[in-house]
């Protein structure tokens, strides 16, 4: 292709090196964005695999019935200090060679326990009395075991007429995958459990990655824009010596194509340098095994490819609004009103979200993928609405400054939005966030009371051994039993044996340790260990919420301070003259922040109303739906730290407005 | 608009000494050069001669290294550039190349805008810039974009912009120089003609002699030095243009 044969690349090489100090500035500045975006990028597509990854190795503990059996396999959860420890029973089936469990050499002997390293250490550091497994562990679980490197679990040999592999164990639906039933099983495949945290994760993950992409994909196009506004002179200059309009065009590509080339990989750097620190990151229980953040090679290529084709389309797209013509002068005419048409596709598309969300709600995929769609609509009326805006305004104002700013509103609506777009994205996302409140106490019980649950005919034998083991270990607890399901019971026919610990954590965890086996396949709780996931998706959805809209809302600022930058360089001829003829800077300025601010105000106003709008339908693991004080505070702190970074890019621009309206004067002639 | 102009005793605007450098390169070697209320100057030298900064220096665009500016009798070349700012605004108007107007604004609004910045009503300012444009030959352009207007329209929107606030000294910086040879003539014409109409003096920098003809009086650059005046006065300056 002509337009991108050497001469191309050598002079855009040139152009590039001999940019001066500004060249470089810029240069280093959009490659720095894209740097940026990429990693960004890269850590949220990683956090996505990983999660997956995570969830794909604990498959194995919800076990498939096999009609060829070899072994048996059942699952309890048990607690210390408020942390969940799996633990898996399994016995091999008489005459048969079950596999090795994953993360393990062998199949565990009747009595082998192998704990995982990181409950391995707890072991180590509580003394034997309020050990939440019993026996020596015999071996460490692999990775291929384990969610995480945090994660407490342990494996547990028996004999197959064991009453913890034989006897049948209650699944609490409060708390998916915690217990499973003993289940004969071919292999340790197993499958995902239905409705389980992980499936609440892996969700939370897609719906951070989609309202951090837009945002960042924003930053980048703005800054492969301020490249080209800053070369329009010289591409001018380029065409009035001959140069074909393919080679101007090949020139930009290939100029954004090595920025974003150069920001790309410096950006799979930064992700490379990152994985570190971010497994470090306890998410969902723990942290992660680097591993697990590692994308691979295919999907890094793949961003890094559509990161470097984003980067060209924008840069192709600046360069059709900054030279026109071999003089470089933008012949503007009556611009062309933002068709109504925009506004019906987004009411449309909010239509088709609340009837979808009405209709699937449970269909988690597919809401979220009209999620993104409702996300990507914001960007089709929001030109529209600075269009109307700037109608509004250049009708009504009284002042220079307001004029101005309404007649650029009215005359390039794309582009106020693109100044703007990266807030009103992400007033979207607070709107978004800010109607997610969590329950923070658990309705269960009471926190000192550990529970079992047994048949009625059982109730007084079971307190009896119960009082007969807190003795023995020296616990004072008043043991009683009711029907307040704590512990999951069995119908009509059952109650819960309860023990009232006094004397604090430490007192519950070693009546823990007493009480362990008490009923067989039943390890007791607490009302406190009855919504351990929700309490941990809770924390983790705060700590996600304050990370996104930490992303968005900088990403927004940066991308808004490269615009109104981007701006500046546009309109640098324009704005010179002005100020020549006398036009105060102050008025520029003002028009400047006028032709940000009005529609900021009403945009954000109208996305968070949106983001509010999509989160209304959404709960996600248990997490309710209404605008509270913490989500009002939330969109209070939003609302003003934008604006406040808002003003302070546009503040970032005006040392650059001052220059090149200086620029515009005397030159030694 | 004010009524026809008549030359007084004293310079509306005079530079003395005037002094320039940047760097090591001196722009303006001590020039004296002065302009009076309904008078046209042309200041023409080759490139890099120093003509534009005579211009700027005059105009409070730069501040003179040595020597000084009076308006109408006062030192203005010392002013702050808030102040240097505002006499730019309220007692000059310019006329550039190009690119002066802005594409966004239609052509009344772009004519109104140096009075609404000095604090008019926009309504009045607008009435205020229309009755330009029948003077000016622009009858029924009053809504149209810059980008609508052909190249000698645009201009003389920017007249009328430069002549709104009725300036005691209009600065024309290569007025014609973007356009064909027969639309320039007609807009410096125009230049000259409601300049002189409104009593203000009209300093107008070219490269261009059939430009400098339609003014009463030249002044060359070369080197920072004022080189040559010519004095011939100006009744004689449309006979002396060949079309």
């Amino acid at each position: 292709m002509k337009a991108l044969d050497r001469t191309t690349w050598t002079l855009t090489w040139r152009l590039t090196r001999a940019g001066g100090r500004t060249g470089l500035l810029a240069t280093g500045l959009a490659v720095a964005a894209v740097a940026i975006s990429t990693a960004l990028l890269l850590v949220c597509v990683a956090g996505n695999l990983g999660f997956q990854q995570r969830a794909d190795r604990i498959d194995w503990r919800n076990p498939v019935k096999s009609a060829a059996p070899v072994a048996v396999e059942a699952v309890g959860t048990t607690f210390s200090g408020g942390t969940p420890v799996t633990v898996v029973d399994v016995a091999q089936l008489p005459g048969e060679k079950a596999p090795a469990p994953p993360g393990m050499t062998h199949f565990p002997e009747p009595g082998e326990v192998w704990v995982s390293p990181a409950l391995a250490d707890l072991l180590g550091r509580l003394p034997a009395d309020r050990h939440p497994v019993p026996g020596t562990p015999a071996g460490r679980l692999g990775r291929a075991a384990l969610a995480h490197p945090g994660e407490l679990v342990a494996v547990v040999g028996h004999k197959p007429t064991a009453a913890a592999v034989t006897a049948p164990r209650e699944d609490d639906p409060r708390r998916p995958g915690d217990t499973i039933t003993p289940t004969r099983v071919a292999d340790f495949t197993g499958k995902p459990v239905a409705d389980g945290i992980g499936e609440g994760y892996v969700a939370l993950m897609k719906v951070a990655t989609i309202l951090v992409v837009v945002p960042l994909l924003v930053l980048g196009a703005s800054s492969a824009r301020l490249s080209v506004s800053r070369r329009d002179e010289r591409l001018a200059a380029l065409r009035l010596i001959g140069a074909t309009p393919g080679r101007i065009a090949g020139m930009t590509a290939a100029e954004a194509a090595l920025t974003g080339a150069a920001g790309a990989l410096l950006g799979a750097a930064g992700y490379a340098l990152l994985l570190p620190a971010a497994a470090r990151v306890s998410v969902a229980g723990g942290s992660w095994y680097a591993a697990d953040l590692w994308v691979g090679l295919p999907v890094l290529l793949a961003v890094l490819a559509g990161i470097v084709a984003m980067v060209i389309g924008s840069a192709l797209i600046g360069l059709r609004q900054v030279v026109v013509g071999p003089l470089g002068v933008a012949r503007r005419s009556r611009p062309a009103r933002m068709s109504a048409v925009r506004a019906l596709v987004f009411v449309a598309v909010i239509l088709g979200y609340a009837q979808f969300t009405a209709d699937k709600k449970s269909d988690i995929n597919g809401v979220l993928a009209f999620f993104a769609v409702v996300f990507l609509a914001l960007s089709v009326i929001g030109p529209w609405v600075v269009g109307v805006l700037g109608r509004i305004i250049s009708a009504r104002a009284r002042q220079a400054a307001t004029l101005l700013a309404g007649r650029r509103l009215l005359d390039d609506p794309k582009g106020a939005w693109r100044t703007v777009s990266g807030l009103a994205l992400a007033g979207f996302v607070a709107g978004f966030f800010a109607l997610f409140g969590f329950v923070g106490s658990s309705p269960w019980g009471s926190p000192d009371t550990l529970a079992v649950a047994v048949p009625k005919s059982r109730e007084a034998v079971v307190q009896h051994k119960a009082r007969e083991r807190l003795e023995h270990a020296g616990i004072t607890a008043t043991v009683g039993s009711d029907t307040d399901w704590v512990a999951i019971g069995g119908g009509e026919n059952s109650v819960q044996v309860t023990a009232t610990v006094p004397g604090g954590t430490e007192n519950l965890e070693r009546a823990r340790t007493a009480l362990a086996s008490l009923v067989p396949g039943q390890y007791p709780v607490a009302g406190t260990d009855i919504d351990w996931s929700g309490k941990l998706f809770a924390q983790d959805f705060t700590t996600a919420t304050r990370v996104v809209l930490g992303v968005t809302f900088l990403t927004a600022i940066a991308s808004a301070g490269i615009t109104a930058a981007s701006s500046v360089l546009d309109r640098r001829r324009t704005y010179g003259l002005l100020r020549l003829a006398g036009t105060p800077l102050r008025v520029l300025d003002a028009a400047r922040r006028k032709e940000t601010l009005i529609p900021v105000a009403v945009l954000a106003g109208g996305s968070v109303l949106t983001g509010i709008f999509c989160a209304a339908p959404l709960t996600l693991a248990g997490g309710s739906s209404s605008l509270d004080a913490g989500g009002i505070a939330l969109l209070a702190v939003c609302f003003g730290l934008g604006i406040a970074g808002l003003m302070g890019a546009s503040a970032l621009s005006r040392p650059l407005l001052r220059a090149v309206t200086e620029r515009a004067g005397p030159s030694p002639e | 608009m004010s009524s026809y102009g008549t030359a007084a005793a004293s310079p509306v605007l005079a530079g003395t000494g005037l002094m320039k450098s940047f760097g090591l390169t001196r722009a303006l070697a001590g020039v004296d050069v002065s302009v009076w209320a309904g008078e046209s100057l042309a200041v023409m030298g080759p490139s890099g001669s120093g003509k534009s900064t005579l211009l700027h220096c005059l105009a409070g665009i730069e501040r003179p290294d040595e020597g000084q500016v009076l308006l109408a009798g006062e030192r203005v070349d010392h002013l702050s550039e808030p102040h240097r700012s505002e006499l730019r605004r309220t007692r000059f108007g310019f006329v550039f190349q190009s690119g002066q107007l802005l594409p966004e604004l239609p052509a009344d609004e772009n004519v109104a805008l140096p009075l609404m910045l000095g604090g008019m009503p926009r309504r009045r300012a607008v009435h205020k810039a229309r009755e330009w444009f029948p003077v000016l030959g622009l009858a029924g352009k009053e809504e149209r974009r810059p980008g609508e207007l052909s190249g000698g329209q645009a201009q003389r929107v920017a007249i009328a912009r430069a002549l709104v606030g009725s300036p005691q000294v209009i600065f024309a910086d290569e007025p014609t120089g973007a356009l064909d040879q027969i639309t320039g003539m007609e807009v410096i014409d125009l230049l000259v003609d409601i300049t002189r109409k409104q009593g203000a003096a009209l300093v107008v920098v070219t490269h261009d002699e059939q430009v400098a003809r339609w003014c009463d009086r030249t002044v060359r650059v070369r080197d920072g030095h004022l080189t040559e005046h010519d004095r011939t006065p100006h009744t004689a300056r449309g006979a002396r243009y060949d079309r």
